[in-house]
């Protein structure tokens, strides 16, 4: 039996086999949930997964796209918005 | 709509939001454009036509000009004060670009001095092991 404090959902359960035919269970902390369009609510592309500690490392250029609003509008969006604030002005 | 001169927002990829200047249609939905790079950020490159907003300013150029000409009539006409841009300091753009090929250059003969001093070290130690 696992201790009583894993036998709750909020850790995520991985089944890695052994050389004898047996099984073990590995907890594993789960991953944020991804980001999404702040006006269409869509999920993003081009965006970096996974828990801080492994994204944190890596280039600027993958962890958003490099267009305007990257990280925080979808690519329709932004074209909505640039498209209207010309025909205001 | 998009002839030779009409200035556009474009709304798609890296360059989204900046103001260019069309010089040249390639077909009915292929065209030319520039900023110029230094003017306002967008390359001189080949682009869709879904990816352009066009505006009511236009400037007089000939079709296929270059980028210093643009420049130049960009300022003749005063688009700048229409668009509210702001007009970039070229020496400055020249100064930074001189002192961050300095900074390289120092960089790459540090390299070059402390290469040769390591080579020397390590031939004298493996006579040493050979001899014990």
């Amino acid at each position: 039996m696992p201790r009583p404090r894993l036998r709750t959902n909020f850790l995520k359960k991985i089944r890695k086999k052994l050389p004898g035919g047996g099984y073990v269970i590995h907890y594993k902390k789960r991953n944020p949930s991804l980001p999404s369009c702040a006006e269409c609510g869509k999920s993003l592309q081009g965006v970096a997964k996974g828990r801080f500690n492994k994204i944190k490392n890596a280039a600027k250029s993958i962890k958003k796209p490099t267009r305007k609003y990257g990280g925080n509008l979808c690519a329709n969006c932004t074209k909505k918005n640039i498209s209207q604030n010309v025909f205001k002005s | 709509m998009y002839e030779v001169g009409r200035i556009c927002v474009k709304t798609a990829g890296r360059e989204a939001g900046k103001y260019c200047v069309v010089v040249k249609k390639v077909d009915t939905s292929f065209v030319m454009v520039t900023g110029p790079r230094e003017i306002t950020g967008v390359k001189r490159r080949r682009c869709n036509v879904v990816h352009l907003e066009p505006i009511l300013e236009k400037i007089k150029i000939s079709s296929d000009a270059s980028d210093s000409e643009v420049a130049k009539t960009l300022e003749k006409e005063n688009i700048f004060e229409k668009l509210q841009i702001k007009k970039p300091d070229l020496e400055k753009i020249k100064k930074m670009r001189a002192e961050k090929e300095d900074k390289k250059e120092k960089q790459e003969k540090k390299k070059e001095k402390e290469k040769p001093k390591e080579d020397k070290k390590e031939k004298p130690k493996k006579k040493e092991t050979k001899k014990k």
